[in-house]
């Protein structure tokens, strides 16, 4: 079902009216879940997660599949070291999408997401602070409609500062993309922000997640074909796109931290005095 | 779960800190790779790469099946990586570890996402009949830099390979065995490669190209970009690891592309090499009944 991406030229609006640079609507909770150490429910647009975390603990049994191997980043490096492991599950729930898919423990899209998340979160969190334990991290995802690892990264974030675990700042993630495809070579192809489902499909388009207000990046997924000049463009509009998740994640958790210290939930700290509650 | 052995702590800063002063282990430059070999098989579609101590054998095959049913007009296009213990002990059968979860979909996005291989030229008979190209990754040596390696390999043998010639007359699909007619070449459309970078240090302020197993060992951050030599961006990823500016990371692409248009007009060349070795005239020489001339008594 091919996407009329035509009319962008024309109304400079895309399939859901919103301007290139406009974020979909994000909509976040923290502490939803009173059990967990973490938690967090986190919407943009009509794509939906929830994430747990548990720990820092001591860790389990041995998994199947995660950690040893080599290769990767500092991310699962066994119950024995001087690191935190993180260790990530992601369960797609069956009604996520549109059609109803069976995806197995060992689908390889989803493994590649956990490694992914597991990777990004151990370079943020101060792990070596808590040796030879394990933070788990599980995500479900209810609802998909593009842009799904940024919405799980995201997610991890906010529940990881509830859980209270010092991490380095916010590592916050958006999508970015170019109109018209890798095909067409016209140069003033406009990037876009945040990519729903349907443009996920149509336009090539890359994941960033980068850490706090700089312009580092912590991950840069592109899994579409798209020219090397058109990079540039993306990159800074993802980048961009990051620093606007990333106030609004950050009003998130100061609204949740005024409503906490007012229900007397939390004492207020020493040095926090001056802080303006209303 | 076997582990491989980490280097000790002397190791390890001894690496890190002749990086800091741009020097390598090997004495090569930062963004220089190791010396990159290709031999191929005596049949048609195996390739043997080495890079450095490196080594990865691609072996092509077809076969004759239907296609999926939800796909009926595309042939299939499989690639099926396998670290054996022969390589680390800390590779176990049976049993996929992360790195082998990665590399196999690093090179399933870079050579079959990306459209390399022309799947809809699969296909004999709509929903009946079609060739299932599979490409078997082996990797027989581990010393840093599988998936550079894998990825030319992957592309290397599916490039050198010839699938048995077929005709449909009447309804009746006929299949040529390389006797009867010359075995023809995939339809192929674009070569992928793979670029990975690694980066160093707690900022990741240093980036390194082809990096060795010690070197892995020690890094804190990689980048696989995958790119062909029109300059399209086949896929990057970098997942997760140490945070590196955005800008150093625009860098790392554009050498990338100087890296990977290199090693397409290498391959190109041994590509000629081999067509040149194999030639022998075709069908005609081989009908002719003429004998080798014996040298004169």
């Amino acid at each position: 079902m091919p996407l009329d991406t035509s009319t962008y030229n024309l109304a400079l609006l895309r399939v859901d009216g919103r301007r290139w640079n406009e974020l979909r609507r994000i909509h976040a909770q923290i502490r939803t879940q009173a059990a967990a150490d973490g938690s967090s429910y986190l919407e943009m647009g009509h794509t939906k997660v929830m994430c747990v975390v548990t720990g820092p603990s001591e860790p389990g049994p041995r998994r199947g599949v995660a950690g040893a191997g080599g290769g990767g980043g500092g991310g699962g490096a066994g119950g024995q070291s001087k690191e935190a492991e993180v260790v990530v599950n992601i369960v797609i729930a069956g009604f996520s999408s549109v059609d109803r898919k069976r995806r197995g423990r060992g689908d390889k899209r989803t493994l590649e997401m956990q490694s992914t998340l597991s990777n990004t979160l151990a370079a943020t969190l101060h792990t070596h602070l808590f040796p030879h334990s394990q933070i788990n991290i599980s995500l479900h995802v209810l609802s998909q409609d593009g842009s799904l690892l940024a919405a799980l990264i995201n997610a991890a974030t906010l529940a990881c500062v509830d859980a209270g675990i010092p991490m380095t700042d916010y590592v916050t993630a958006c999508t970015a993309g170019s109109t018209s495809t890798y095909a067409a070579n016209d140069e003033g192809a406009d990037p876009l922000l945040d990519l729903n489902h349907q443009e996920e499909q149509e336009l090539p388009g890359l994941t960033v997640a980068t850490l706090g207000d700089s312009d580092k990046v912590v991950a840069l997924v592109c899994e579409s074909r798209v020219q090397i000049s058109r990079l540039e463009g993306m990159l800074a509009v993802g980048v961009d796109g990051c620093k606007q998740v990333r106030e609004i994640l950050d009003q998130v958790i100061k609204a949740q931290g005024q409503k906490m210290i007012l229900e007397g939930t939390v004492d207020k700290g020493t040095g926090l005095n001056d802080m303006d509650l209303d | 779960m076997p582990r491989e052995a980490e280097p000790s702590l002397n190791e390890k800063q001894f690496v890190l800190q002749a990086l800091q002063d741009s020097v390598r282990l090997d004495g090569r430059e930062l963004e220089q790779y190791r010396p990159l070999e290709l031999t191929f098989g005596d049949q048609y579609g195996v390739a043997d790469v080495t890079l450095g101590k490196t080594r990865v054998l691609a072996k092509a095959s077809a076969e004759l099946t239907v296609p999926y049913a939800d796909r009926p007009l595309d042939g299939i296009f499989n690639i099926a990586t396998e670290l054996s213990p022969m390589t680390s002990p800390a590779f176990e059968v049976n049993r996929p570890t992360e790195t082998e979860v990665l590399i196999s979909r690093l090179l399933e996005k870079t050579v079959r996402r990306s459209g390399a291989l022309d799947t809809e030229s699969l296909c004999l008979v709509a929903g009946q009949k079609c060739w299932s190209i599979r490409v078997d990754v082996h990797v027989l040596s581990h010393d840093g830099n599988l998936i550079d390696a894998a990825c030319f390999a992957v592309v290397a043998a599916l490039r050198h390979f010839r699938k048995p010639d077929t005709s449909m007359e009447g309804g009746v699909l006929t299949v040529y065995t390389p006797a009867e007619r010359e075995p023809v070449p995939l339809s192929w459309l674009h070569s992928p490669f793979c670029v990975t970078w690694s980066f160093f240090g707690e900022e990741g302020d240093i980036a390194v190209l082809d990096a060795t197993w010690m070197e892995e060992q020690v890094r804190s951050g990689s980048c696989t970009v995958s790119l062909n030599q029109h300059g399209e961006i086949c896929q990057i990823a970098k997942l997760g690891g140490v945070p590196v500016e955005a800008v150093s990371l625009l860098h790392c692409t554009n050498v990338a592309l100087v890296k990977a248009k290199d090693m397409s007009s290498k391959l190109d060349r041994w590509l000629a090499e081999d067509a040149k070795r194999r030639d022998k005239g075709g069908l005609l020489a081989e009908l002719s009944a003429e004998n080798d001339r014996v040298p004169d008594m």
